[in-house]
């Protein structure tokens, strides 16, 4: 079905309602489940994942199916992130199962993977495994974004020290690469529906800075509309990241009250209320 | 691979625990009694971008979620004679004169397991799908929900994942997910009529549920009886003559015997259709109040206990100054000896892997409590009845 | 499995030195420099052997007739194989895909195919029934870095160079012509997408190269490959991770990257003339004289 954009130039609204510079709402969780070391659960909009972190830990019998393996491998001076992507089949609108060698989910998973492995420090925990299992429970674009953002978060809420969030989203610009239009408006988080139709980029930053961990396009666009696609992209990044952080402060100002970690020296400054 | 789980227990451990397991009333770790569950948290209605899904968390932290998904799809038509047919679609006699009117195919249904960490072609996996789906198609009354018209049918997509790494064997926490899942599934309400292309309702509230409910407000008098439920496989474990119910990582670690047993609901209003199925192993119990329980499978699990290295008892441990006086080579010669006896023979509080197989009166007795009117499966489907469905 | 052998840490630590304090690459080439690129034909139509200082790819296109997938009735089918054998570095084995194969077989895929370089619709003969296959195998020689640059080249340089038989339909029925019934035809090109890999180095990545070696891809820290066409459209942009880059520097890499795309768009085109000048020895006529070249000597 094709998007109709013509109403863009119109009411300045996309088809979902939300002006260029909106994000979707961005709703998240950490400690989602007791089992593992760290948990996350995170939607924007209707995109749904949902990651278990366990480890650092020693790296267990070499299976096929994992793969990833940010920096060498587990014998290596530095810990080895280990990235298993799981998509639901009941995640998308039309059921359509991608086997595990799937090349798509395989780049996927070695993104997620080499992008943490840049901020988790791995050189903390040589000879060591950590182990990031994420699960789309529901696609609506952004698929990309959300699940660094759910690593980010997963792997805070197991500890491992990092220099700072991984902060992803996406952004597109208004016409197609074949209407050469100059007065294409760049736009913020695109869903599946956008994605499908108009150019687009997933980057990922991190923590308050303007340098970019990840930066993916892969759809055709001239090369002059790239430069407001990346500031719109960045400044959402930083947006997430604030909704990240606040998520993680507030989980942890809950346990604080709730009594289940003792508070510790530092957290003076933090209000409780 | 799950139910072999490594367990790091010592063998004292494992012979304390197998201990106290064995006691008349069995003391088990967490002070459970032998018919008692963890507690669990269990949703439904997560996906609204499924026909029908839930998430169960049990205690000890394992998590799952099951969504459902429907599609339609054409029936294959048949070029084969239709009494070859028949005779190939069911064995008994009853239902051919009314073969014609709803019947079911079992690869209406596919069920996928993903579990982290291990290939969709791990045998494991493979085992866990394979049981499932045999409990949800044994009566044969599933599939026929399926059926749309002469030309069409639902496909019924059932994705089941277990969120948390495997800590035990997770097949009673993706049971009771699916059973949820299917509970809470709706396909949109029909709205052609005969063998036409089926043309579906766009309210999704008028949507039917895949088990219809029993009428709640009202009219109960009429229909007090309750609908037919998907199954739930219940993992049962013995210890010595002791039958213990959800048993944790641990206790199925010392497990002599270990079943996983499924259980079915029918709707109690039984239809010549229901009565008409002879299962092999059918226990229809008396059809006065609770549920119509009936057994759809009994399979055995490896226990990991047969795994676990044994321990060594003090007769023969030169640790506890067994053979201090005896010369070298005597004492590695009665050290083989015992050693072999060890090996053979049981010595009281000194762990052994449990060899051969269950005593029949042991597995009579674990089935007959899962059936039991009161009993685990009763439980267990009073207790998912709590679940509220939205 | 076997594993790739690393740098020792000394060559690492005078290879960084080298780069970041004095400004000199191991090679002596500038950063924004690529090693001498060549491309030779091969006598068949659609092989293309490509060196990029060591690193040695030969792309080889083939077409053949087959049914259309159904979900896409109007549409041929294309396919890119890659393929990294023991031949090109000792730690790549048959049938067991590496990180890097799967990285490389997705950038070439985006780059050429989802970019729609080659016009798909134009391989259906038949709606539904018959269309031509046309697919790609990648094979890497030899492997000094930078396969993917070198690999998208090899790609674009065989299809360009690539004819596929021609075919006409007369009352439902379809002929496939021999070359010598008639002159083969190119495939419907659309436009000619080109990789340029930056690799980053030091702490934050401040040092960008062109077209690293093996030496230097063992110690960069992130790369982003950038696909382009002369035209100034971006096709794909990936940078996977890695240690994080100023978004600044990577819209400057992108400028430097088009820059460089539209030499290698150049050198391909006139490559391509000069083959077809090779090949054409004056046309139709030429070929009905009766005349042959005589060797003098």
């Amino acid at each position: 079905m094709p998007l109709d954009t013509s109403a863009y130039s119109l009411a300045l609204l996309r088809v979902d309602g939300r002006r260029w510079n909106e994000l979707r709402r961005i709703h998240a969780q950490i400690r989602t489940q007791a089992a593992a070391d760290g948990s996350s659960y995170l939607e924007m909009g209707h995109t749904k994942v949902m990651c278990v972190v366990n480890g650092p830990s020693e790296p267990g019998p070499r299976r096929g199916a994992t793969s990833g393996g940010g920096s060498g491998g587990g014998q290596s001076k530095n810990a080895e992130v280990a990235v298993n992507i799981v998509i639901a089949g009941f995640s998308s609108v039309d059921r359509k199962r991608r086997g595990r060698g799937d090349k798509h989910i395989l780049e996927l998973q070695s993104t997620i993977s080499q992008a943490l492995a840049a901020s988790l420090h791995t050189h903390l925990f040589p000879h060591s495994t950590i182990n990031i299992s994420l699960h789309v429970l529901s696609q609506d674009g952004s698929l990309l974004a959300a699940l660094i953002n759910a690593a980010t978060l997963a792997c805070v809420d197991a500890g491992i020290p990092m220099t700072d969030y991984v902060a992803a989203c996406t952004a597109g610009s208004t016409s197609t690469y074949a209407a050469n239009d100059e007065g294409a408006d760049p736009l913020l988080d695109m869903n599946h529906q956008e994605e499908q139709e108009l150019p687009g980029l997933t980057v990922a930053t991190l923590g308050d800075s303007d340098r970019v961990a990840v930066l993916v396009c892969e759809s055709r666009v001239q090369v002059s509309r790239l430069e407001g696609m990346l500031a719109v992209g960045v400044d959402g990044c930083k947006q997430v990241r604030e909704i990240l952080d606040r998520v993680v402060r507030e989980k942890g100002i809950k346990m604080i009250q709730e009594g289940t970690v003792e508070r510790g020296v530092g957290l003076n400054d933090m209000e409780l209320d | 691979m799950a139910s072999s789980q490594h367990v790091l227990l010592s063998p004292a451990e494992l012979a304390y625990l197998h201990a106290s397991l064995s006691l008349t009333p069995p003391i088990r770790p967490d002070g459970r009694s032998p018919t008692q569950f963890r507690p669990l948290v269990a949703e439904t209605g997560i996906l609204p971008g499924t026909n029908g899904s839930a998430r169960i968390c049990f205690a000890d932290g394992t998590e799952a979620i099951v969504g459902v998904k429907a599609e339609v799809e054409r029936t294959r038509t048949r070029h084969d004679f239709p009494s070859l047919d028949e005779s190939a679609e069911d064995d008994d006699d009853l239902d051919d004169n009314q073969n014609d009117v709803v019947k079911g195919d079992n690869d209406w249904v596919e069920m996928t397991v993903e579990i982290p960490g291990y290939r969709d072609d791990d045998a494991g996996t493979v085992f866990l799908s394979a049981m499932l789906s045999e409990a949800l198609l044994a009566d044969g009354e599933f599939t026929k929900r399926l059926w749309i018209n002469q030309r069409f049918h639902w496909k019924l997509y059932l994705d089941i994942l277990l969120i948390s790494p495997p800590l035990s064997y997770p097949l009673p926490l993706l049971s009771l997910t699916t059973h949820l899942a299917l509970l809470a599934a709706r396909l949109p309400r029909l709205k052609s009529e005969g063998d036409e292309d089926p043309l579906f309702d766009d309210d999704w509230a008028a949507a039917p549920y895949l088990y219809p409910r029993p009428s709640e407000k009202g009219s109960k008098a009429t229909a007090p009886a309750p609908a037919a439920r998907p199954p739930v496989t219940l993992l049962v474990m013995a210890v010595g003559n002791n039958i213990i119910f959800d048993p944790s990582k641990e206790e199925l670690a010392v497990a002599d015997v270990a079943l996983a047993v499924s259980v079915g609901e029918s709707s109690s209003s039984t239809t010549s259709t229901t009565s008409s199925k002879p299962t092999a192993m059918d226990i229809d119990t008396e059809e006065t109040k609770g549920h119509n329980l009936r057994l759809l499978s009994v399979r055995t699990i490896d226990p990991p206990s047969r795994l676990t290295p044994p321990g060594i008892p003090n007769a023969s441990n030169s640790a506890y100054g067994a053979n201090a006086g005896a010369k070298d080579t005597e004492k590695k010669k009665q050290q083989q000896e015992q050693a072999r006896t060890a090996e053979s023979e049981a010595v009281e509080g000194v762990w052994k892997a449990p060899r051969g197989g269950a005593k029949t009166l042991v597995m009579a007795t674990m089935v007959q409590k899962v059936l039991e009117k009161g009993g685990v499966a009763d439980e267990v489907l009073d207790a998912l009845d709590g679940v509220d469905l939205n | 499995m076997p594993r790739e052998a690393e740098p020792s840490a000394n060559e690492k630590a005078f290879l960084l030195k080298a780069l970041q304090d004095e400004q000199i690459r191991l090679d002596g080439r500038e950063f924004d420099q690529y090693r001498p690129l060549e491309l030779t034909f091969g006598d068949e139509y659609g092989v293309a052997n490509v060196s990029l200082g060591k690193t040695k790819i030969l792309a080889k296109a083939s077409a053949e007739v087959t049914v259309p997938f159904a979900d896409r009735p109007l549409d041929g089918i294309f396919t890119i194989a890659t393929e990294l054998s023991p031949m090109a570095a000792p730690h790549f084995e048959v049938n067991r895909p590496t990180e890097t194969e799967v990285l490389l077989s997705r950038l070439l895929e985006k780059t050429v195919r989802r970019s729609g370089a080659l016009d798909t619709e134009s391989l259906c003969l038949v709606a539904g029934q018959k269309c031509w296959s046309v697919r790609v195998d990648v094979h890497v020689l030899s492997h000094d870095g930078n396969l993917t640059d070198a690999a998208c080249f090899a790609v674009v340089a065989a299809l360009r160079h690539f004819r596929k038989p021609d075919t006409s339909m007369e009352n439902g029925v379809l002929t496939v012509y021999t070359p010598a019934e008639r002159e083969p035809v190119p495939l419907g090109w659309l436009h000619s997408p080109f990789c340029v890999t930056w690799s980053f180095f030091g702490d934050e990545g401040e040092t960008a190269l062109l077209d690293a070696d093996w030496m230097e891809e063992q110690v960069r820290v992130a790369s982003v490959t950038i696909s382009l066409n002369r035209h100034g459209e971006i096709c794909q942009i990936a940078k996977l991770g890695g240690v994080p880059v100023e978004a600044v520097a990577l819209l400057q890499c992108t400028s430097v990257a088009l820059t460089k795309v539209k030499e290698f768009s150049t050198y391909l085109d006139g490559k391509l003339a000069e083959d077809a000048k090779r090949r054409d020895k004056g046309g139709f006529m030429a070929e009905l004289r009766a005349e042959n070249d005589r060797i003098v000597g």
